[in-house]
């Protein structure tokens, strides 16, 4: 490995070829050549594929869930199936739907083009991973139809041990599924670590790789936590070990310090790759460099740090020690810093910038609203006091919908929008789009904002009943639910229309400078026909686009190309 | 360099995504110990679970480890001390290109593992007779202390999973070997060898941590 | 190239020895019968030397690169952070207000 960290290289500028010919969505045809593809592109599609149902699937139970709180008292499902249905609509949007959803789905088609590698560094590993999901679902889903379980995603004991419903299977799906989890974890670290193009150093990392990179610290570090609670689980209930059993003289709360250790960092593997993706539609569409770069890349590491150290403010109410709980208290302050931190460089980047206001920007704005919102209330929750009063009502509800839904699912839906071009170089109705996340917006606010109010109110979670009071307030929430859903339903059909005959993209709509942009849509087979050569950071937007497409050409193995015309001889740093 | 290697030709072992076999070597074994992190903190969950019943309860831990036997928990250690030596001599003989060597040293590691299985094994049988099981099927009358059961628990999770790891250890020092055989491996390319190996370390190194604290407390 | 360390057959064996030792030493002071809380410490000690020492002359760690020397002390500080902080809980758990 060289040991000086200049060197000169000679490239050349690659302009990306418009509508290519061979891309890596044409380059091999078949059900096969897709289900053993090692291809990080397409497993992220696939990963896309399956989240998008995961979302549908648990929407649906949403709906159903938002249909019996009309009104109050049993009206179509019974207090059981009501039960069932928030368990599975919970540990379905959890566990299938969020987690993967931008690291697994976006972040596997993106990650390595946007660090100008040819693939992840583990590909095998990659689709073993998509594929170990599988196997998770399917027990799950196994676990469903054989009779579902109404734990509550968090499979508290003693319940979970006693219950009589499905727990076994399902919490199996969920340790497999973490498997996959910890798995694209290390091959995330080791991609960004190890498959650098050269020049691309630390310092022009793009902020979704920043916050990738974060995330994945936070599943290697905390999914086996949850690996080894969900084993005991299972263990307790198929041997009776007792450890967090009262009856046989062990300590429930300590299960749920075991559980929160992974799931509150979990929450954090569910937002902070939103995070990421806002930091890059943000740029691009104020056309401006992003303010405070470094303050934003390092606040998604302190993020992930400090979201190690708040779990037990879920264990307020529990019976956890009082010197604990203000401990947690005082930590969970802590996390507001540095999200603090990303909201206000996101506000300065679009401060004086050229705002062009296309859906994945309108997504983003949304994502900083609701956000905020969500935030802010989990300051509210976080304090000990505060919460005791409104710990499990519909005040947690709506918190954790404003971060989870308003947070990254609006990340989520920008970065679809915003990477769709180079996915399948086609482009979307732009006016559809708005017209459905307008309704996303209005719907989302309609059905959680009054769940703030009745949560203030006394109304608890989890209940299929109610007091007269509420019922007002479940209306509206039923109301936006069903708003909501239209807006997705549109959404489902203007992405269909775009697959079949949108227009074709071209390979940089939107004039971004990131190097994802600087291969064809959709993107070649390799990602790149050249060996991408980095001199600007991905939001330089006051240099020359031609000094974004460098690259030096390249063969397979064995062959040698000399580059025919040298425009520019560069001073770049090696891969390290 | 992207550049330089590209002139010469590639080893057949080099993946194509990768610019040469250094920084596919380095990968894996970066991803390997990404791996083993996982794992450390896999057995800190049991790990902690140990240590909050053992401030809670000191006395049970005191009562409870009577029942293990010492001498063969220091049997088993050594053993394992031992298979891990033979895999680091395993990892040199592949990097001196002696594959007799590796294949040697392979077929110690694995004996070794099975013999630490056995003793396991053994022990296992032995406590099972008394009645000592896990949790709810605990009925050894033995130990005065109500929470006998927790720590017995604690302790069949934890050896348990140890045991596990030792297991998938083992199918994977006889994949190596039916690969050496094949002469997979040279001096030019051992890195199935040497990431194997540092799990196998790593499975030495629970157990020493182990010991002490289940068998060495009096 | 850190990653090709060779260690000489002499190095390993001597290795595997101090191991072999300090696991006898682990036994022998158990027959001292140290006092509690010492007797925990003492054999947390010798384990974490001998950990210490396969880590690095086993595992290489010693020539390695030194991101994977951080990854495994991570590994430790996070499991410590986990037992720490849920310490504050399980040990306390009897005092309503905390005695400060």
């Amino acid at each position: 490995m060289e040991t000086s960290a200049l060197k000169r290289l000679q490239v050349q500028r690659f302009k990306p070829e418009e509508n290519p010919e061979i891309h890596y969505l044409n380059s091999e045809r078949g059900l096969w050549s897709w289900l053993s593809t090692v291809d990080h592109k397409r497993i992220g599609l696939m990963y896309l594929a399956s989240i998008a149902i995961f979302f549908f699937i648990g929407g649906v139970l949403a709906l159903v869930l938002r249909t019996e709180l009309l009104s109050p008292a049993q009206s179509f499902l019974d207090a059981d199936v009501y039960n069932q249905v928030f368990t599975l609509h919970g540990a379905i949007m959890i566990f299938f739907f969020l987690v993967p959803s931008v690291p697994a789905a976006l972040g596997n088609f993106i990650l390595p083009i946007q660090l100008g590698a040819k693939d992840v560094a583990f590909p095998r590993l990659n689709l073993a991973s998509f594929y170990i999901y599988t196997i998770g679902t399917v027990f799950t889903l196994v676990a469903i139809i054989t009779g579902a379980v109404d734990t509550g995603w968090t499979f508290y004991t003693p319940y979970s041990t006693e219950t009589g419903t499905n727990v076994l299977l399902m919490t199996l799906g969920i340790f497999i599924l973490g498997f996959s989890s910890i798995l694209t974890g290390v091959n995330f670290i080791v991609t960004i670590h190890k498959m650098r193009a050269p020049g691309m150093t630390w310092s022009k990392l793009p902020l979704n790789v920043w916050s990738l990179y974060a995330t994945s610290i936070i599943q290697v570090l905390a999914t086996p936590v949850l690996a080894i609670t969900l084993l005991l689980l299972v263990m307790e209930r198929a041997l009776g070990i007792g450890i967090f059993d009262p009856a046989l003289g062990g300590d429930p709360v300590l299960f749920q310090h075991f559980f929160w250790f992974y799931s509150h960092p979990a929450v954090y593997i569910m937002i902070v790759p939103g995070f990421g993706v806002i930091s890059e539609v943000i740029s691009t569409f104020s056309r401006k460099h992003i303010f405070g770069y470094w303050a934003i890349a390092l606040s998604s590491l302190a993020i992930a740090f400090i979201g190690f150290l708040v779990w037990g403010h879920h264990m307020f109410t529990a019976g956890q020690s009082s010197l604990a709980s203000m401990v947690f208290s005082f930590l969970t302050f802590l996390v507001g810093i540095p999200t603090g931190i990303k909201i206000f460089n996101w506000l300065a980047t679009m401060y004086k910038g050229s705002i062009d206001l296309k859906a994945p920007m309108l997504y983003a704005m949304v994502f900083l609203f609701l956000f905020t919102i969500g935030g802010f209330t989990g300051i509210m929750l976080g304090a000990l006091s505060v919460d005791i009063h409104l710990h499990d009502t519909y005040f947690v509800v709506a918190h954790f919908h404003y971060v989870m839904m308003g947070g990254m699912v609006m990340a989520l839906l920008a970065g679809l929008h915003y990477w769709w071009p180079k996915m399948f170089g086609k482009m979307y109705s732009e006016v559809y789009a708005r017209i459905s996340c307008a309704l996303i917006f209005i719907g989302f606010n309609l059905a959680f904002l009054p769940q703030f109010v009745m949560g203030a109110q006394g109304m608890p979670r989890r209940y299929f009943n109610y007091i007269d009071q509420f019922q007002p307030f479940h209306q509206l929430s039923t109301m936006g639910a069903y708003i909501m859903g239209v807006g997705f339903v549109i959404m489902f059909f203007y992405l269909l229309h775009s697959l079949v005959r949108g227009e074709k993209a071209a390979s940089n709509p939107w004039g971004s400078r990131a190097l994802e942009w600087q291969t064809t849509s959709p993107a070649a087979p390799h990602n790149f026909e050249h060996t991408p050569v980095v001199i600007h950071g991905p939001y330089d937007y006051h240099k020359p686009m031609s000094e974004f497409q460098l690259g030096i050409a390249h063969g397979h193995h064995g062959e040698s190309h000399q580059p025919e015309t040298l425009e520019t001889v560069a001073e770049t740093g090696t891969r390290p | 360099m992207a550049h330089s290697t590209a002139s010469s030709s590639a080893p057949a072992h080099l993946q194509h995504h990768f610019v040469d076999s250094d920084q596919q070597f380095e990968s894996s074994k970066m991803g390997m110990w990404i791996f083993l992190v996982t794992e450390i903190l896999f057995f800190g969950g049991l790990f902690a679970a140990y240590i909050v019943y053992r401030a809670w309860y000191p006395d049970l831990y005191v009562q409870a480890s009577t029942q293990l036997d010492t001498f063969w928990g220091a049997v088993n250690t050594a053993v394992l001390i031992g298979s891990s030596l033979t895999v680091a001599m395993a990892i040199r003989s592949a990097q001196l290109n002696q594959i007799k060597g590796l294949i040697i040293n392979l077929y110690i590691t694995i004996g070794l593992a099975f013999t630490f299985m056995v003793i396991k094994y053994f022990e296992y049988v032995h406590k099972f007779e008394k009645g000592i099981f896990p949790g709810q099927y605990y009925t050894y009358e033995g130990i005065a202390h109500e929470k006998a059961n927790i720590f017995f628990s604690i302790y069949y999770m934890m050896t348990g999973l140890h045991g596990l790891h030792v297991i998938i250890g083992i199918g994977l020092m006889i994949w190596l070997l039916v690969k050496a055989k094949k002469g997979a491996f040279s001096a030019e390319y051992y890195t199935p060898v040497e990431i194997t190996g540092l799990y196998w370390h790593l499975v030495d190194v629970i157990w020493i941590f182990l010991f002490p604290l289940l068998y060495l407390i009096d | 190239m850190s990653g090709h360390h060779i260690s000489s057959a002499k190095f390993l064996w001597g290795i595997g020895f101090a191991l072999f030792v300090l696991t006898f030493i682990t036994v022998a002071v158990t027959w001292m019968h140290i006092p509690a809380p010492w007797n925990v410490v003492v054999a947390i000690g010798l384990a974490a030397i001998k950990a210490t020492i396969v880590a690095a002359f086993f595992m290489n760690l010693y020539w390695d690169s030194k991101y994977n020397l951080m990854l495994l002390v991570m590994s430790f500080v996070f499991f410590f952070l986990m037992i720490g902080i849920t310490l504050l809980d399980t040990l306390f758990r009897n005092d309503p207000v905390p005695a400060f």
